[in-house]
């Protein structure tokens, strides 16, 4: 990146009562291979500046990819006067120097081999083995492999001193194979579309174990051609990892945000049933449930060590033995509403202003291995893999669909099933976790498409889950 | 100035070629302003420009695609696409055919400016702000001119300007409330005052005790905006060619005659609703009316170049993502007047919300109900009720369920500003729904 934010710093240091910028460099490789053969090879290289500034304790953007002298005055220029106009009705009076702190920093994703010592050309071979692998299996009508490789560069100064570097290399992995059969048709992915997702280098391309892994993937989709639809009834249910992660992001991650609770993405994604007073009162869940804000987790598609305002982003509680501790909303929110909150005040790019986002959110584990939990089930169903989502706007009343389950039966793990779903109301639902597996079987998923905000915005998200087990769950099939 | 420089800059690019390479370049401009509301005050506001140039780049039968962003200085974009260049001949040669290639032709010249009129941000603040003084508003506005072009090296030069505006917005009475949306060729204070009466004035009908459905079937009216929220999902993959081809059709069996819609249904693809251009990202000219569903029956699916070339059959010049650009479904025979009348007994549906596919495969689609739904009994409004889920398949809604549609259909410009603002626009009736499934 050759703009110096810094000597722009010093030009515009008197623009406005504040004022910041943070140059954002967005290498995307977004590469799918069907069946063997180039489906899309796609890539993206996004570099843009944002700028924030204040006037009369309100703070407006820009966001430019015009990175010229006449590009960035006019961007500016344009800010001013839409800042002077909205700030004689701004929602609040923000001191600048307690919502943008100084601080001086960088994070680096860890990695052993920089994504930008692979190739195009190496990693469609990767895709092009694996989806041939799926591709193999009789059956299989279409196989998809296919991988977003991100490098992102963020560089940060504000006029309160700030100066903070984060460089991130990030890796979603997808692969999935459809399969048909006399008119059923299955389909069968790795954890879930592009669930897999991680901060990593260009190790992860490791063909051998993913055509292992592949060879699974294709084998299911086809033995849930001949499966059983999942019955219809109220019974225990053990949920995986790969279901677990969107279970946790819709029902705790989004009805956290301060923005929500305060009443910000009303007219879009909606409000939260969670109340400002709710905090440090409500059981949110039964006691065997620990969630927390973790934005220092290795290889987490989320982590970072400053969010977009600069504030230090720390570990911290959210739900604590069932009980509601803290939200999620950076310094701004937290501010608003007088409430505890954390660092996660994120934009999807420099086009789009920081707003609150969820980050890593992850659940704790418990004391159980899956068999023992298993075990204890006389009868239920254990889904993988989230396939369908959908929740209200005060985030209540939820439905999941998963890709592939299993009938439990006096303790053991029977027939397998199709079309396995749930539905329920997310208080009584999460009271009723009966129980959790432990820290070793915790799997790491997350998404790079949360959508929030107006102008709306995708951010990554990074979930963390052992297998959770409820009681009293409708679980339906098709 | 952006036509012209971007005429000086493809020129100077495509000298650049050698032998048998060949390039298309699809450019997105935009220069926006955003403000974000709530508590009837200002949450954030937000000025963006954005210079989009997606380069697909083809060599023996190859194809690769990379975006890049402009700085309007014609020596960096040079150097850029310069380094995109070499890229792409360092990793062509190692790549496959694809059986959806595409060679990059000559699609021909257009050019549409539309303008709208509208106030200037300064102005727009205290007008929005001054009818929402009494009431707990939040919204978003979205304004300012964006501009689509297609090149490439064969002589191919579309151009699409469009300015526009809307004003997507809810207004609160505590936890009850109701949407509207705002958006116009030409700003008329009169037409948006009566727009902002009109929402404010279904929140007297919340401000009524809030009655709990049980879950079952309940015959249903779906104003416009509800029917828009449902043909939404549907569009994500439901009529196009490579997601039948593949199995991740929603609407397969109707494709394959196993299931059937209501002759009631009309559906088409309409670029003549004026919200997006003609051409696709690739410069072809669709057709400026498609017709998807004629009388029930799916006629023709959302087909871009490269899926007919890989499953040999017509293309009708779809964009690659294959969802309808303009989606409209045609008018019915009901007064919207009429509508709690002939309803009787059953839901009144304002808005329907976060509506996903729950089976695919058998065209089965879940979401809540938002905003100003009400139960109904002998054409009367008793209250609002507590937001209900519905689970419930395609075949059934727009099938044997279907009782009627609306004579008058709303147009709804798409909202969208994911990334960046998406063009297109939907048209939708009302609709009356027999025994619409609630399961929570």
């Amino acid at each position: 990146m050759q703009l110096d934010i810094h000597h722009l710093l010093k030009k515009y240091q008197s623009a406005a009562d504040f004022i910041s910028f943070t140059l954002v460099h967005e290498k995307t490789r977004d590469l799918k291979v069907r069946n063997g053969t180039p489906a899309d090879l796609n890539q993206f290289d996004d570099v843009g500046l944002r700028i924030e500034l204040m006037v009369n304790g309100h703070m407006g953007y820009a966001g430019t990819c015009e990175l010229t002298s006449e590009g960035i005055d006019h961007a500016i220029e344009q800010a001013k006067i839409a800042t002077r106009a909205a700030a004689n009705h701004a929602i609040f009076n923000f001191d600048p120097l307690k919502i943008r702190p100084k601080n001086l920093g960088s994070y680096q994703s860890q990695r052993q081999k920089k994504l930008d010592q692979i190739s195009t050309a190496e990693i469609y071979d990767f895709l092009k083995y694996t989806s041939l692998k799926m591709k193999s299996e009789p059956l299989v009508i279409t196989s998809n492999a296919d991988c977003i490789v991100i490098e992102c560069q963020h560089a940060y100064v504000n006029s309160n001193g700030a100066q903070i570097n984060q460089d991130f290399n990030l890796v979603g992995l997808s692969f999935s194979a459809t399969a048909e059969k006399s008119g059923e048709t299955q389909n069968r992915t790795f954890h879930g579309n592009r669930a897999k997702c991680l901060q990593i280098g260009a190790e992860i391309f490791d063909l051998n174990q993913y055509l292992e892994i592949c060879h699974g993937i294709a084998q299911e989709a086809v033995e849930l051609l001949s499966a059983e639809n999942c019955p219809n009834e109220n019974c225990d249910l053990i949920i995986a990892p790969d279901q677990m992660y969107m279970q946790i992001h819709e029902s705790i991650g989004h009805p956290l945000e301060l923005d929500r609770i305060l009443g910000d993405e009303r007219n879009f994604a909606g409000w939260s049933f969670v109340q400002p007073e709710d905090f440090g009162k409500l059981q949110y869940g039964s006691p065997h449930l620990n969630v927390v804000f973790d934005p220092n987790v290795e290889h987490e598609f989320a982590s970072y060590s400053y969010d977009e305002t600069g504030n230090p982003a720390e570990r911290k509680y959210l739900i604590r033995n069932g009980l509601l501790m803290n939200g999620l909303g950076g310094l701004e929110s937290q501010i608003r509403s007088g409430l505890p909150g954390v660092a996660n005040s994120r934009a999807s790019s420099w086009n789009r202003p920081p707003i609150d986002r969820m980050a890593n959110i992850n659940l704790l584990g418990g004391d159980l291995s899956l068999d023992e939990m298993i075990s204890k089930i006389e009868r239920g169903v254990l889904m993988r893999a989230n396939r369908s989502w959908s929740i209200d706007d005060y985030r209540r009343k939820f439905q999941f669909g998963c890709e592939y389950g299993k009938r439990i039966e006096n303790g053991r793990l029977t027939k397998t099933l199709k079309n396995p779903n749930y539905r329920g109301i997310t208080v009584p639902f999460w009271n009723n976790l009966a129980g959790l597996t432990g820290t070793n079987s915790i799997d790491i998923h997350g998404s790079p498409y949360c959508g929030k905000g107006e102008p709306s915005q995708v951010i990554r998200v990074g979930h963390a889950s052992p297998y959770a087990w409820f009681k009293h769950v409708d679980v339906f099939g098709a | 100035m952006i036509k012209n420089y971007v005429a000086t800059l493809t020129s100077e690019l495509f000298n650049l070629l050698q032998n048998n390479e060949t390039v298309a370049l699809s450019f997105h401009f935009e220069d926006s302003h955003f403000i974000r509301f709530n508590q009837s005050k200002v949450r954030q506001n937000t000025y963006i420009r954005q210079n989009e140039m997606a380069i697909t780049f083809q060599k023996n039968l190859k194809e690769m695609n990379t975006v890049i962003l402009l700085t309007l200085d014609f020596a960096q974009d040079l150097k850029k696409y310069q380094q995109v260049l070499t890229d792409f001949r360092k990793n062509i040669d190692r790549i496959d055919i694809s059986p959806k290639f595409t060679a990059v032709k000559n699609n021909g010249h257009s050019e549409l400016i539309k303008k709208v009129l509208r106030p200037d941000l300064e102005q727009i603040l205290p007008w929005i702000l001054n009818h929402f003084k009494n009431v707990d508003m939040a919204g978003f506005w979205c304004a300012g001119p964006v501009i689509k072009i297609s090149v490439n090296s064969l002589g191919q030069f579309h151009y699409f300007e469009m300015d526009n505006f809307f004003f997507d917005y809810s207004v609160f009475d505590g936890d009850r409330a109701s949407k509207g949306t705002y958006s116009a060729q030409t700003w008329d204070e009169t037409h948006f005052n009566k727009n902002i009466q009109r929402t404010i004035s279904k929140l007297q009908n919340l401000n009524k005790p809030r009655i709990q459905i049980k879950k079952g079937q309940y015959r249903s009216f779906l104003e416009p905006m509800a029917v828009a929220e449902l043909l939404g999902t549907i569009n994500w993959g439901g009529f196009s060619q490579a997601a039948y081809q593949q199995g991740n059709c929603g609407l397969k069996k109707l494709k394959n005659g196993d299931e059937t819609l209501s002759s009631l249904l009309n559906l088409n693809e309409n670029l003549s609703l004026g919200f997006s251009p003609a051409f696709n990202e690739s410069g072809e000219i669709a057709p400026s009316i498609l017709n998807v569903i004629k009388n029930g029956q799916l006629i023709e699916l959302a087909t871009s170049t490269a899926s007919a070339n890989e499953y040999h059959t017509e293309s009708n010049f779809a964009e690659s993502h294959e969802s309808l650009r303009s989606l409209e479904v045609q008018p019915g025979r009901l007064s919207q007047e009429k509508s709690l009348e002939t309803l009787g007994t059953g839901l009144y549906l304002s808005n329907l919300h976060y509506v996903n596919w729950s089976d695919l495969q058998n065209a089965r689609l879940t979401g809540m109900t938002r905003y100003a739904c009400y139960w109904v009994e002998n054409s009367e409004i008793v209250g609002p009720i507590e937001d209900m889920r519905f689970d419930d398949s395609v075949y059934n809604l727009f099938g044997k369920n279907l009782s009627a549609l609306t004579i008058e259909q709303e147009l709804y410009p798409s909202t969208m500003t994911y990334q960046k603002r998406q063009l297109g626009a939907t048209k939708v009736p009302g609709a009356l729904i027999e025994d619409f499934n609630f399961t929570l």
